[in-house]
């Protein structure tokens, strides 16, 4: 798919580079982008917070859902500034604020590349696309009284194309002769799209806030999602964002990025990081190349280079594992959505997730590539993010969400949000942080790259864990527990060696909560290793006390009992075996507290007594949907109404009439927001 | 969209008030009456004249015509009104007009003022700012460009998960200890955090985010040199010593050049649009009449 190649070759040279002044005000690359130019540098690495899964009014799904807020907005709002949501008054001014408590450290924008120029050809009259009759709908559809079944169905039309089959993936029609319409204009989007994050780049020694320039590929066969977002180092990019249009296949992505960024000696780097895996039915970590032929030892090599992290949880849900799915652990159910594939998710069409999707399942068969192929294609760190589709990157306040679009509950239309503002499943998803030497591009892109980062629900939990071979069983109350654990062994995400004389590896994991949120509750190490051919997960509690008692008021969202502020433990595997590939990772556990739908029925007005399901389906089911609280909070689904549910028997959820199915599908009420660190992995003597 | 914005500036969108601006001289505009309710105060007035002065300038150079989002809203209208029509969209289209319809249209009134106001705040190259021009703003505006002052501490923690019961009594210890430390750092000192180093700078927003608001005040109000503390956190207990603050500063346009450029850019916008806005408002003649 070597499509339009010359318009890319010819743009090349519009690539762009650090950003400073030229006598004219233009922009100049005289900024050198040292490392360790910062303030705060720290050779033993520090926690710094991000977010690098944000969408903008450049998407077409947000742009149809109303976002009509651009990057530099979200970049403002990542540093604390106030936005105004949809919906929108007539006149122009929102309905709707939204702000974060405190500034993230780092962003990276990830808007959807497939229609970058697709919206600038219908918006731009002196496009050769402009005339186009798929751009006068999608104007139409942008239209302050559009019917909200008119723009779905404009949006199906043109985002249908990312779920065709990766041979039949093409741009628009409206695109032109060979796409040249679409191709052109989604340079000059890409353009701005960098520019937007060199103007708010902190080249100065106080490093407040680091941008990356970056983009979704959104490619998703039969609704199957294999997104995955691609993050660049600096402004050193190539002139194209290569979309699913571009390349249907991630080898294809990867080939150019290696080619035209990681090869092309203009000091470009980048990488790719999956998310959503819970929603491709499995076959995101299929063992199957785009030629149809399993995995060759090429391609995990490539794979391996190219996506060293993985989003774990976000807007749609976690990824990390499905209850009752090859492990005994209770707390898989955290966020997990009863959601196959993006279609079903977008429909609230309950469908059961592929327990394949999940990376407990990914991090078992990349042991076995390992073994059979000499590399682990699934060696994934961790990340997290909001996925949000209103710019806003970090807002992950459960007790202030306002829903986040995309596949979720668009709330474009007037009035605001009656009852819930997203699908009930659906949250406000998580955060990125990484370990290390500053607030910097270089020393972020490296951490990521090396695995030094944690994910979290949202909590700006700390963790950090090393793994090594001779650590003192007292490391925790050693003030030097950093550089005492880089000297005896590795941090997160890194790798051990075998150890000949030593008995089992040894872990030190310390945490400390979120100092505006609640306590700690308990710190696990999840292990999993490679029996032969089969791989096995086990949880340990290694910090912290299972039953402390905490819990939530569910009524007042009121939290209650004690906990931990920090937690540490240094501990040893029982049960290692120096011949089995193992991994280790750490789940930091909060205290109770309320999920966001309980939250919002905790404040609002509603009366389960005059609750009737089929009129709250009605009212959904209207030409311009409607809702309110009490169709909402007595929702089975919403896991309040307790009387709703008394008798139901969910051995056979599809037996059951409608009503009584969401009885089986309940969210948690409370939930115990988390962090996950990326892990440590083992490798036996080959 | 910015090429289409010139085009209009081009062949005469906005023309006569741009020629007001650059000549300094009255251009005389078009007669328009604003109707108002008798009730409204001098701002509201003030302000429905604006916009009626934008919206007759759309008008005037015909937006309302050419507009795609115009166009396929009226012609929507015409179908719910006369839903048996059977005329192709652009005979529906010049009815409405004909109509009026588009005088009245909410939609159209907000998709007129969009465009105007865009129009408004068109940037020309030679008002794009040079770098003498940028250097100028970085000075003029220090405030939007400073970075927060920061403060080098050094920082021992007693861990409250860990020491329970014994925290108060670890904490009188530790005071006495830190006491009699001098000038030498506090090393091997205390419980470790992650996160948390015996020697650190941050400024008081970072540490209020990492620890809360009163250790971030104690940093912040510390004289150097001196041992403060106990100071509670949700962890537990922390002893700082402030070694040196860094006052808040302005850095060189060299280093922050893309952010001058973006917030000068903005003002640009806006002097332009007040400029051609007031240059408008002088050049009609406007008659009020307010009505019950």
């Amino acid at each position: 798919m070597r499509r339009s190649l010359f318009l890319v070759l010819g743009l090349l040279s519009l690539s762009v580079v650090a950003v400073g002044c030229g006598d004219d005000g233009s922009p100049s690359p005289v900024v050198p982008d040292e490392f360790g130019r910062c303030a705060d540098f720290n050779d033993l690495r520090q926690p710094f917070w991000g977010d690098t899964h944000i969408h903008t009014n450049l998407s077409l799904d947000a742009n149809l859902q109303g976002t009509r807020t651009s990057p530099a907005e979200a970049y403002a709002f990542a540093q604390g500034e106030p936005i105004g949501i949809q919906p929108y008054y007539e006149g122009g001014n929102p309905t709707r604020m939204a702000q974060i408590d405190r500034p993230l450290d780092f962003v990276m924008l990830s808007d959807h590349a497939e229609f970058l120029g697709t919206i600038r050809t219908c918006i731009d009259p002196e496009s050769p696309g402009f005339d186009q009759i798929d751009c006068k709908e999608y104007r139409s559809a942008l239209q302050f009284d559009a019917l909200p079944g008119d723009v779905q169905e404009i949006f199906i039309g043109l985002n249908g194309l990312t779920v065709l089959a990766p041979e039949n993936a093409r741009y628009p029609a409206l695109c032109g002769p060979n796409d040249a319409y679409c191709l052109t204009a989604g340079m000059e989007v890409w353009g701005e799209i960098v520019d937007a994050a060199e103007a708010v780049y902190d080249r100065s020694e106080s490093c407040r806030f680091t941008s990356f320039p970056g983009y979704e590929w959104s490619g998703g066969p039969a609704s199957k999602n294999l997104h995955r977002n691609v993050m660049f180092k600096n402004g050193n990019v190539p002139a194209l964002p290569y979309s699913y249009f571009d390349e249907p296949y991630a080898e294809g992505l990867w080939a150019r990025l290696q080619e035209e960024c990681i090869d092309a000696g203009v000091g470009c780097d980048t990488f790719t990081i999956p998310h959503n895996t819970n929603l491709s039915e499995g076959i995101y970590f299929e063992n199957k190349m785009a030629n149809g032929e399993p995995f060759s030892t090429a391609y995990v090599e490539t794979r391996s280079a190219m996506e060293p992290v993985i989003e774990i949880y976000q807007h749609k849900g976690a990824s990390e594992c499905l209850p009752g799915a090859a492990t005994s652990d209770e707390l898989c159910g955290f966020e997990a959505i009863p959601f196959a594939n993006l279609a079903t998710t977008n429909r609230e069409l309950i469908t059961p997730p592929d327990p394949r999707g999940f990376l407990r399942v990914a991090y078992g068969e990349g042991m076995k590539f390992e073994e059979s192929l000499g590399t682990n294609p699934f060696q994934y760190g961790i990340t997290a993010g909001t996925d949000t589709h209103i710019s806003s990157p970090g807002f992950i306040a459960e007790n202030d969400f306002k829903g986040h679009g995309g596949a979720g509950q668009p709330n474009r239309f007037l009035p605001p949000p009656q009852g819930f503002p997203d699908i009930e499943y659906l949250s406000p998803g998580g955060m990125t942080a990484v370990w290390a030497e500053e607030n910097a591009r270089e020393a972020i892109f490296s951490a990521i790259r090396r695995k030094e980062t944690f994910g979290t629900s949202g909590p700006r939990i700390v963790v950090r864990m090393f793994g090594g071979w001779e650590y003192p069983s007292d490391l925790c109350n050693a003030a030097d527990l950093a550089a005492q654990g880089y000297a005896g062994g590795v941090a997160m995400g890194g790798v051990l060696d075998p150890q000949p004389g030593s008995s089992a590896p040894t872990f030190v994991v310390s945490a400390r909560q979120d100092a505006a949120s609640v306590p700690l509750q308990r710190i696990q190490i999840a292990k999993g290793w490679l029996e032969g051919d089969a791989y096995q997960v086990l949880v340990y509690d290694v910090a912290g006390d299972k039953d402390n008692g905490a819990s939530v008021d569910l009524d007042t969202c009121a939290p209650q009992g004690n906990g931990f502020g920090d937690l540490c433990n240094v501990w040893q595997d029982p049960d290692f075996d120096p011949a089995e590939r193992a991994y280790y990772y750490a789940r930091v556990i909060e205290n109770p507290t309320c999920r966001w739908t309980t939250w919002q029925c905790s404040t609002a007005q509603y009366d389960c007594n005059d609750w009737d399901y089929d009129a709250c389906e009605a009212l959904k089911a209207k030409p311009e949907p409607e809702s309110n609280y009490t169709c909402d909070c007595c929702d089975p689904a919403a896991g309040l109404n307790e009387a709703a549910c008394e008798g139901v028997d969910c051995s056979d959820p599809g037996a059951l009439p409608e009503v009584e199915q969401r009885c089986c599908y309940q969210v948690e009420p409370a939930i115990q927001e988390r962090a996950w660190t990326s892990p440590i992995w083992y490798q036996p003597p080959s | 969209m910015l090429r289409t914005l010139l085009h209009f500036f081009l062949i005469g969108g906005l023309l006569f008030a741009a020629k007001a601006v650059y000549e300094g001289r009255r251009v005389e505009g078009p007669e328009i009456t604003v109707r108002v309710p008798g009730d409204a105060t001098g701002a509201e007035v003030e302000r429905a004249i604006r916009e009626a002065i934008l919206l007759s300038e759309a008008r005037r150079y015909g937006w309302d015509k050419g507009d795609p989002i115009v166009f396929t809203h009226l012609v929507r209208n015409m179908h719910f009104i006369e839903p048996d029509a059977t005329d192709d969209d652009l005979t529906l289209y010049e009815r409405a007009l004909e109509m009026n319809m588009d005088a009245h249209d909410p939609v159209v009134r907000a998709r007129l003022l969009y465009r105007a106001r865009e129009a408004l705040g068109y940037v020309p190259e030679d008002r794009m700012p040079t770098r003498d021009a940028l250097e100028a703003h970085r000075q003029a505006h220090g405030e939007r460009f400073e970075r927060e002052g920061r403060v080098r501490f050094q920082h021992v923690f007693l861990s409250r998960s860990k020491r329970g019961d014994s925290l108060p009594a670890d904490a009188t210890a530790m005071r006495e200890q830190l006491s009699t430390l001098g000038d030498e750092r506090p090393r091997g000192l205390g419980d470790p955090l992650p996160g948390l180093r015996p020697e650190q700078s941050g400024t008081p927003s970072q540490i209020k985010d990492d620890y809360g608001a009163a250790l971030a005040q104690i940093v912040e109000e510390a004289v150097a040199g001196v041992w403060r503390g106990p100071v509670s956190s949700v962890y537990g207990l922390h002893f700082v010593r402030v070694t040196g603050k860094e006052p808040g500063y302005v850095p060189s346009l060299d280093i922050i050049g893309a952010e001058v450029r973006a917030d000068r850019l903005r003002e640009i916008r806006d002097e332009l649009g007040k400029e051609r806005m007031d240059a408008l408002r002088g050049a009609y003649t406007v008659h009020v009449e307010r009505v019950p």
